[in-house]
């Protein structure tokens, strides 16, 4: 607990690139995120061609139908195509021209949101996020009595979702409604992990040993640490056996789970619990201002420990 | 206290048992004899799965008149006549809020034309241009009083367009070939009323123009050359082929939309893709889950391959509570069962470490494990809620997919933690009472890492 500084900084340094990317990108013009149609409003269709084909054919074609950026991935005999609203009628003319030109095209997929839709989505999303969080914090609150463990377990959550953000913005993945779910299980997993650890905390602390509260929660995590980097583990496991080999459709959406829940794990210890220690350190010393200046409790023989974990 | 372990572990098999026929149904009493099926797993696949086509419409406001819940009810009904004339097997229509209608289409071949279908008004109209013939594809405006030509950069030309009849007075309305020409034609047949105005208006009208419009789209103007009786006539011109002939003799018999609708929302999955998904997201799970049980055997030894088998049993109690409620299995809903996967050992794992830390302690194994058990249990609920606060909320305000993945991450959870809690304890105090002390002590004695860490 010693070194809460460094994990705070750690953090810091984490979320800072994404961050960073977020606010490059919103200058340059090009959305702070990639937004998918699902919150723009627009077309997508996954084709399989039977043809050697090269993304800027597909271009060229795409470009004839619809005016402005289209994104155009390709992925081994797929290509994704993602465009602005086309209106009734150019869909079919596009497919049209695909197979004028390639042949034989097979449709995978074929994705249109109504720009109003996409309003209404987003607005889902946003709700969806705010509803989550809250909640969180109510049952933390209720089950701890303290409002101390919802923030700091708040705050943890808040850096899980920027990082997982950022990741998004960094590899500029498209962001749709199942990002929202993403973000949405890793509050979940995050707070769960916070929970274990803060329970663990609970439960020494009705030890009523006398205890500096920072070397109590330093050994709380330790004790609980097996269990987090276990639990973190078979669950990064599980999720990335589907990254691997789940296929295009559910690829971002494992990556997103893998990202989060690694950030879920640690965080609970490098942000969480610190939080947890300086709040009361802080709420000590504006109860006895003298006792605190004459001895600083901040670093103990004790906080070592935690780097070997 | 707790019951006799043999009562718990003959429960556990009988669940097992019990779920087991639910979800894959291999017995069937017929005639109360037994019979026995291969086991196949009885679970209503998402439209992401097998293909399909899920539509959102939206009713507009015409100057025929409002899209009130009533015209949008009456518009629902003409889309089910339509769609039940595609042959789709277990389609579903409902309304949404005032304005809109869901539509779910699956394992559809051919969307676009399903979409073609479903979206048009289908307003069938008998025009009397006079002596004016009209060429294709000619668009009358919405007021009715100008025409558009066919032509690029054409102005509106004024031209009344006075109706005499339209598609509510057709009685029925087949494709065919046109004998003469083998073009694809559509024959009509006016309803008794309508076929006597049809035949009073070719009488008096001889050597005009009777134009034919759909939905304000000129389909064809023919000369009329003779008195038509008996309510019977064609449409010709204006078809590709006989899919075409047939689609629009469809939405004929169907009648037109009384508000029109537009596709606001459109999700396709072409069945190529959903077959493909289904294959590779078998083949993450059973890796994956792989991974996680030899990670648990490795990791924990023999209260590990318990905690494997309670695992297993989760996996079938998830399958089978799906089955039970009738839910749809999506995608993400199978990403949702194999996160939940990994997600279930961290029962098992709390409560190890628990269990371990009570040994450390210096109390006997029995000892141990009933106290790890219980201090286990206040966190495995607090923890779990978390994660079925955050799954609630996507089930109220998700959709589709989103839905499903929401749906077997909370019955992930839920099952995780009776199987936990309830199994794997089982199980554990079970090995305990054969004699199999050496074993499961051995899972503290092995973690001598975490042990001298703590001085």
């Amino acid at each position: 607990m010693g070194r809460r500084r460094w994990g705070y900084a750690l953090s810091l340094l984490i979320i800072l690139p994404g961050i960073v990317t977020l606010i490059l990108n919103g200058a340059a013009g090009r959305g702070a995120l990639d937004w998918g149609i699902d919150f723009t409003g627009g077309n997508f269709f996954q084709w399989q061609l039977q043809q050697p084909f090269e993304v800027g054919d597909v271009r060229q074609i795409v470009d004839r139908f619809a005016t402005g950026q289209s994104v155009i991935q390709k992925s081994g005999q797929e290509v994704l195509v993602r465009t602005r609203p086309l209106p009734a009628g150019t869909k079919q003319a596009l497919l049209d021209a695909m197979k004028a030109r390639f042949g034989s095209v097979t449709v995978l997929r074929e994705d249109e949101v109504g720009p109003k839709i996409g309003r209404e989505l987003r607005t889902i999303a946003l709700v969806a996020v705010i509803v989550g969080l809250a909640l969180q914090v109510i049952y933390i609150g209720i089950r701890f009595k303290s409002i101390r463990y919802a923030v700091a377990a708040d705050v943890a959550l808040l850096h899980d979702l920027l990082v997982v953000t950022g990741v998004f913005a960094l590899t500029r993945k498209e962001v749709n409604s199942s990002f929202v779910a993403v973000l949405l299980t890793v509050v979940g997993y995050s707070i769960n992990d916070t929970i274990v650890i803060f329970d663990r905390i609970r439960e020494n602390l009705a030890q009523r040993t006398r205890e500096p509260f920072d070397r109590l929660v330093n050994r709380s995590i330790l004790e609980a640490l097996v269990r987090s980097i276990n639990t973190a583990l078979t669950t990064i496991l599980a999720i990335a056996a589907v990254y691997l080999f789940g296929g295009s459709t559910i690829h971002d959406f494992a990556f997103g789970l893998m990202v989060g829940i690694f950030t879920g794990g640690y965080s609970s210890i490098l942000n969480a619990s610190p939080i947890l220690v300086d709040w009361h350190l802080w709420s000590e010393r504006r109860r006895r201002p003298a006792a605190a200046t004459a001895s600083p409790v901040t670093v103990l023989p004790g906080g070592r420990r935690d780097k070997r974990g | 206290m707790r019951s006799h372990p043999w009562l718990r572990l003959s429960i556990i098999f009988l669940v097992a048992i019990a779920t087991f026929q639910i979800a894959f149904a291999p017995v069937r009493i017929v005639h109360w004899q037994p019979e026995f099926l291969a086991p196949r797993l009885h679970l209503n696949l998402g439209l992401d799965l097998q293909g399909g086509s899920h539509l959102v419409l939206e009713a507009q406001d015409s100057p025929a008149g409002p899209a009130t819940p009533e015209a949008v009810d009456a518009a629902l009904r003409v889309i089910q006549n339509r769609i039940d004339q595609l042959g789709v097997v277990e389609p579903t229509l409902e309304r949404q809020g005032s304005r809109r209608i869901i539509i779910e289409l699956p394992g559809i071949q051919d969307p676009q034309r399903a979409i073609d279908l479903i979206g048009k008004t289908a307003l069938l109209e008998f025009v009397d241009t006079g002596n004016t013939p009209v060429p294709e594809h000619a668009r009358w405006s919405t007021d009715g009083k100008t025409i558009r030509l066919p032509t690029p950069n054409a102005q509106p030309v004024p031209l009344e367009k006075k109706v005499i009849l339209t598609g509510a007075d057709l009685a029925d309305a087949q494709a065919g070939f046109d004998q003469n020409t083998g073009q694809p034609i559509v024959n009509f047949q006016f309803k008794g009323p309508g076929a006597k105005t049809f035949e009073q208006f070719t009488a008096s009208h001889i050597g005009q123009y009777l134009t034919i419009v759909l939905d304000n789209e000129v389909i064809s103007s023919p000369v009329i050359r003779t008195a038509i009786s008996g309510g019977r006539g064609q449409i010709s011109g204006g078809f590709h082929d006989l899919t075409d002939a047939r689609t629009l003799a469809v939405l004929l018999r169907g009648g037109a939309l009384p508000v029109p609708v537009e596709v606001v929302e459109n999700r396709t999955i072409g069945p190529l893709l959903g077959r493909d998904s289904i294959e590779r997201s078998l083949r993450a799970g059973w890796i994956g889950g792989a991974m996680v049980v030899l990670f648990m055997a490795l990791y924990y030894g023999f209260p590990g391959v318990l905690a494997d088998v309670a695992l297993a049993l989760y996996v079938l109690l998830v399958l089978g509570t799906l089955v039970a409620l009738r839910a749809t299995l999506t995608l993400p809903g199978i990403a949702g069962i194999i996160l939940s996967v990994g997600m279930a050992v961290d029962a098992n794992v709390i409560i190890f470490e628990k269990v371990k830390e009570e040994l450390r302690a210096g109390k006997t194994l029995w000892a141990a494990l009933q106290s790890g058990w219980n201090r286990a249990f206040v966190t495995i609920v607090d923890s779990n809620v978390t994660t079925l606060l955050a799954a609630l909320v996507l089930f109220v305000l998700g959709s589709g997919p989103i839905r499903g993945f929401a749906v077997t991450l909370s019955i992930g959870v839920l099952a995780s933690m009776y199987t936990a809690i309830t199994v794997t304890r089982a199980f554990v105090d079970a090995a305990v009472a054969l004699g199999l002390q050496r074993p499961v002590t051995r899972m503290a004695v092995g973690e001598g890492r975490a042990a001298t860490e703590r001085t």
